[in-house]
């Protein structure tokens, strides 16, 4: 009954034994360990379980693990180098995108993706692909401030308590 | 959810042998989005899941002038969304594919999942059918073209049969003088499924402003999408004045079935489709003036 399929996950090759009914998103968790991706409304609806598959959005409680084989999965856990967090991690660090965290790993690759579709969106286009993420913590308008700085630091200049005025930053519009 | 067998025909006749083979212990998966969630639910809990999508026939999007627009089953709402060629041919398909569920669905779901599952509360289907549109379907006897109007039965269910499979949609070039227009109401938040979807198509007489024929399809409202065809035969080759458009939307408004339930009451619902009937009416009309 068990199938061996064989797909890249966050750049290394992996080989994963499961059973045809295997989610992705139980095989990143429950077998690769990849927690950071998480189960929410089982449903496609909430986006707390994105992962990137084949570069794009996909709710990895719906998508069957056998379907992915031969594919490339991206985690959160594959978007940080080493020491160094990804500029949308940093965002979101530097915004307060987040309170709880629970919805985070999934705004930030499906953030990731539209990026990488589209470097320079318009606010209302980064609404519009973000529509289909829940944050339970209400943290939408520091999420979209956060990705539109990543997208355009030059447009944004995020709140910083006793910030010097007059630094001449270069994020300063 | 249940375990099942895995199997990943490589063409069109070996999936339809299979299906023969397995009957109603099994399931064709394509893009999965909403299959997977029934499984999940123990709604279905198919013996064998046929996954099609190592099928290359079933992928792609072709237009010719004379047949029209052909979309191949495995293509998902994203890559309807983002074609240029559709775009340019049927931008309405576009515009509506950008307020289908989210990001994620669409990059999943695909034409002929959405088409093949039934399932009621969709947006395309009233798309397809007020531009005349067939499905093809391919069975162990062979081809057979069925307009997307007729593919409905009832609730989840179609008039395909077991060993049968939807390969392609069919949508044929739109007469000249003709507008479309597509107009879904969400009664909770835009991501939700539609709580009604109505889409009218206006093709105007080529000497004068009456119309020629007209489709008023509405969506949601009903087992499957229907199309009020007492309104359409009050504008069928009449000027379309504001009274007539108030006499279809109130036709509309009764040749429907919703039924009540967390998007909206039967009464509610029938209000929002006389709504949106004379809302696409007009937009129709002038999109139909313009071309």
């Amino acid at each position: 009954m068990k199938k061996t399929i064989s797909l890249t996950v966050n750049g290394m090759e992996r080989s994963v034994e499961i059973e045809p009914r295997t989610t992705l998103l139980e095989m990143v968790r429950e077998q690769l360990g990849l927690t950071g991706a998480k189960l929410g409304c089982d449903i496609q609806v909430c986006g707390a379980c994105t992962l990137l598959l084949n570069g794009k959005p996909v709710s990895a409680c719906s998508v069957l693990a056998v379907d992915a084989d031969g594919c490339e999965v991206l985690t959160i856990e594959g978007l940080s180098q080493k020491d160094s967090l990804h500029p949308l991690q940093e965002a979101f660090m530097e915004f307060g995108a987040l309170q709880c965290g629970y919805c985070t790993s999934g705004f930030i690759l499906t953030a990731k993706a539209l990026l990488d579709e589209c470097p320079r969106p318009s606010e209302q286009e980064i609404k519009d692909y973000l529509a289909g993420n829940f944050c339970r913590c209400g943290c939408y308008q520091e999420i979209v401030q956060a990705v539109k700085n990543v997208a355009g630091p030059h447009l944004f200049s995020p709140p910083r308590a006793g910030e010097d005025e007059g630094g001449g930053s270069s994020r300063k519009e | 959810m249940k375990n099942f067998d895995y199997l990943e025909p490589k063409t069109i006749a070996e999936a339809c042998a299979l299906l023969r083979q397995h009957g109603a212990e099994a399931r064709v998966f394509a893009g999965g989005a909403q299959l997977t969630i029934l499984m999940k639910q123990g709604l279905y809990q198919p013996k064998t899941l046929i996954n099609i999508k190592k099928i290359p026939e079933l992928r792609g999007i072709i237009f010719d002038s004379k047949t029209g627009l052909v979309i191949g089953a495995l293509v998902t709402h994203r890559e309807l969304e983002t074609s240029k060629l559709v775009k340019d041919k049927f931008p309405i398909l576009c515009e509506a594919e950008r307020e289908v569920a989210n990001i994620r669905v669409r990059n999943v779901g695909t034409i002929g999942g959405n088409l093949a599952s039934g399932e009621a509360l969709t947006d395309l289907s009233q798309i397809f059918i007020a531009l005349d549109g067939q499905v093809k379907i391919t069975g162990p006897a062979g081809s057979r073209d069925l307009l997307v109007e007729e593919l409905f039965v009832d609730f989840y269910q179609t008039s395909l049969a077991e060993d049968e499979l939807l390969t392609h949609v069919l949508i044929p070039p739109m007469p000249p003088r003709s507008g479309i227009a597509y107009i879904r109401f969400s009664s909770s938040s835009t991501v939700d499924k539609p709580s009604v979807g109505v889409c009218v198509r206006v093709t105007l007489e080529r000497g004068n402003e009456n119309a020629r024929s007209v489709r008023v399809v509405l969506g949601c409202v009903g087992p499957t999408p229907v199309r009020a065809r007492k309104a359409e035969a009050l504008l069928a080759e009449k000027s379309i004045v504001p009274e007539l458009i108030e006499e279809a939307g109130a036709s509309a408004a009764q040749e429907c079935n919703p039924s009540s339930d967390l998007r909206g009451s039967e009464h509610y619902k029938r209000g929002i489709v006389r709504a949106l009937v004379k809302r696409a009416l007009i937009q129709a009309r002038e999109r139909a003036l313009r071309n």
